[in-house]
């Protein structure tokens, strides 16, 4: 591991590219799995719903980060809670303004940002402990690591059950599209396929 | 003693009662900065789910007449209802929403009529979360169609028959028998209860029986 991460001089880019592969919240250290299970039927909502954690993860971390010196431990969850909740808010409001048919398929699970684990997460583990800058990276490396991750799990699905990629017919026309992986069950054993292959990958690199 | 007490509480937790102002205050200006446009996309999409329904229908007037619908629960509610105009002004047809529970959760419709209230010209699925594949077939033409054209009076759910078959009886769709009989209790509650009352109200001068 630490050979891949000799190249990382700075506590900035750490905190940019550790969620990207290292930390990957979705693919290595599987937390916040209720988005990659549930709106990965088709990239554009996937890729909606990334954007939208990115935004409430890069808020929320600024927020916690200015505020750390003055949070007392016992009440710290609740004030996390709290901002995300605001800013889980604002960016539901913001889709549902400009990208209603979106926010309609999405549908609850934007408010369901708001228990999402990473994000409370990376308020514990980073933002309350780092001064903004760090803390605002930690968020695009975060938020883009989900992202990613959810766009590969969308990607695999969108094609292999319509025959389409963003809407565009990528398949030939004789391909049969596999329903099935429209449905959860879809989504769970993708998912376990790709954690599987990630496994024998890293395995191998480490051997 | 009991200044004491205060005085930790609000030592303790000044900031989370100042951020949740804060929090609260810039929710507050989000909302009212985007209120207007989300308002406009909800009309937006009414109309254009209304005027798939009613292509005739140029513009939609509300309905000021009091209207309203008994629910299963015993409670009244005003409905909202809308006169659907042609470009020259003629009434086309009326176009009201309706809502109910179906197997899953809520189920909003969307339910347009003829002029003279004597066909369902057909409805539409605002919302609903009815189990994909099952359920959600309410929102196919297989079973929307069966609805267009039928007469405006009490419909009823057959496990089989003709389904092409332009009648008060809609063919349920296997595996979401529940849906279906739902979907038909709403039309039937709305339909009966908004016709009847229109009726009354003389709002209609050609009353069909």
């Amino acid at each position: 591991m630490s050979a891949s991460n000799g190249s990382i001089s700075s506590p900035y880019s750490a905190a940019l590219f550790s969620g990207l592969w290292r930390e990957n919240p979705t693919f290595r250290l599987l937390i916040g799995m209720c988005p990659p299970l549930a709106v990965t039927t088709a990239v554009k909502p996937a890729l909606t719903m990334g954007l939208s954690v990115i935004f409430v993860l890069v808020c929320s971390n600024l927020v916690v980060s200015l505020m750390r010196n003055l949070l007392r431990p016992h009440l710290r969850i609740i004030m996390f809670t709290v901002t995300i909740a605001t800013f889980v808010t604002i960016c539901d409001l913001f889709l549902k303004a400009y990208t209603p048919e979106m926010s309609e398929i999405l549908g609850a699970y934007v408010p369901l940002i708001i228990v999402n684990c990473i994000i409370i997460f990376r308020a514990e583990a980073c933002a309350s402990k780092s001064g903004p800058l760090v803390s605002i990276l930690d968020g695009i490396g975060m938020g883009a690591g989900f992202t990613i991750a959810l766009c590969i799990l969308a990607g695999v699905r969108e094609i292999l059950a319509t025959g389409h990629l963003f809407d565009i017919q990528v398949m030939p026309r004789a391909f049969v599209p596999w329903l099935a992986l429209q449905m959860p069950v879809g989504a769970f054993v993708t998912l376990g396929l790709i954690l599987g292959l990630i496994n024998v990958l890293t395995a191998r690199k480490e051997a | 003693m009991l200044s004491n007490k205060l005085k930790y509480f609000l030592q303790q937790s000044w900031l989370l009662l100042v951020s949740s102002f804060f929090f609260g205050l810039l929710i507050a200006v989000t909302n009212a900065a985007l209120s207007d446009r989300i308002e406009q996309n909800r009309i937006a999409k009414l109309n254009v789910l209304t005027k798939s329904l009613l292509p005739a229908a140029e513009r939609f007037q509300p309905v000021e007449a009091e209207i309203e619908v008994q629910l299963p629960d015993g409670s009244k509610e005003k409905a909202t209802i809308f006169e659907a105009l042609s470009a020259d002004g003629h009434r086309v047809g009326w176009s009201f929403n309706a809502h109910g529970t179906g197997f899953a959760g809520p189920v909003e419709l969307v339910v347009a009529v003829d002029a003279d209230f004597r066909k369902i010209m057909g409805f539409s699925v605002l919302a609903s979360s009815e189990t994909p594949g099952f359920g959600d077939q309410i929102k196919g033409d297989y079973y929307r169609n069966q609805f267009i054209n039928a007469p405006a009076v009490r419909l009823t759910l057959a496990k089989s028959g003709d389904p092409t078959a332009i009648d008060a009886q809609i063919v349920a769709i296997t595996g979401a028998t529940v849906t279906s009989q739902a979907v038909v209790d709403i039309l039937n509650r709305f339909v009966t209860q908004i016709k009847d009352q229109i009726q009354k109200k003389g709002l209609i001068s050609n009353v069909g029986k």
